[in-house]
């Protein structure tokens, strides 16, 4: 994988997030899922950047949905994952997976 | 149902043009649900941690959205703006003392200066494309520190305590002059 195509900590869990919810979640949405499955309760100006980072590393796509009322009038950014962001996603799998073979937590911490 | 105004106008002044819509929404679908649930007290501080904490992300967000050149000519409009606010608060100060000079009261230089500071930051709204209020935030807050670092690095002040009020002030002067601005603009 070439530099800078790499996942951050937070990109990565916003990558899987979009991933989890499939095509079309939006900013709401996935800042939600984020929460629930984690514990942790992220900024949305934060889940905004982090995906419009992975958009210019090709790992999703956006576009704009039609304004609703309970927005304020305001439309929704869809997200869909890219072919490239499955690519991230397996590689960054598959070096954890390496990184924890033959790892032993309790031997070591005990 | 509406979100605190000051708290949507602070989002709406960090977050970056092209997707200030997307970002307000998911806040305000949020707020709502939080309100529903939980009731209006909940919600409102749900929405103001949101976007104070939105802030810095925000920040750098618009700076990679923007590009360098219209950052930089952004950067001397706003320059421009400030030294034109000080040559006519200057130019005013001095109209004040030629009629009527050490008897004026305190209340009117205040009066004035801040004034002065509100047209201008409206001025440099008009000037600025994206994020006027922002701007008109920064500008103002480099104009106090570059007049109080003097003061603050010496560490002995000389600033009397009017003269800081009176310094300190032209922060949300300008600023509300860019907002209110915007406001009028987007009627």
């Amino acid at each position: 994988m070439a530099k800078g195509q790499y996942l951050g900590e937070f990109e990565h869990v916003v990558l899987l997030t979009v991933l989890r919810l499939g095509d079309g979640a939006h900013g709401a949405l996935i800042r939600r899922e984020i929460e629930s499955v984690t514990g942790r309760s992220p900024a949305i100006g934060a889940v905004h950047a982090t995906l419009d980072r992975l958009e210019r590393k090709g790992f999703v796509s956006s576009w704009i949905g039609e304004p609703s009322p309970e927005r304020g009038g305001k439309a929704k950014r869809h997200f869909k994952l890219e072919g490239a962001g499955v690519a991230a996603l397996k590689d960054a799998r598959s070096t954890l997976e390496r990184l924890h073979a033959g790892l032993s937590f309790r031997e070591r911490f005990a | 149902m509406n979100a605190p105004i000051v708290a949507r106008m602070l989002v709406a002044a960090f977050a970056p043009a092209a997707d200030v819509d997307a970002i307000a929404g998911d806040m305000q679908e949020e707020y709502v649900a939080i309100v529903a649930a939980e009731g209006r007290l909940r919600g409102d501080l749900w929405f103001w941690s949101q976007a104070l904490t939105s802030i810095p992300a925000l920040l750098s967000y618009s700076r990679r959205r923007a590009p360098f050149a219209a950052r930089l000519t952004t950067g001397f409009v706003a320059l421009g703006v400030l030294i034109a606010m000080l040559a006519a608060k200057d130019g005013l100060d001095r109209v004040i003392d030629a009629i009527h000079p050490a008897s004026m009261p305190a209340s009117l230089y205040f009066t004035l200066d801040w004034s002065v500071a509100f047209v201008f930051g409206g001025l440099l709204a008009l000037l600025a494309g994206h994020h006027p209020v922002r701007l008109a935030l920064f500008a103002a807050s480099a104009l106090v520190a570059a007049f109080a670092a003097p003061d603050v690095l010496a560490l002995s002040p000389s600033l009397s305590l009017p003269a800081l009020v009176l310094l300190l002030g032209v922060v949300p002067s300008m600023t509300g002059g860019a907002a209110a601005f915007q406001a009028i603009r987007h009627r």
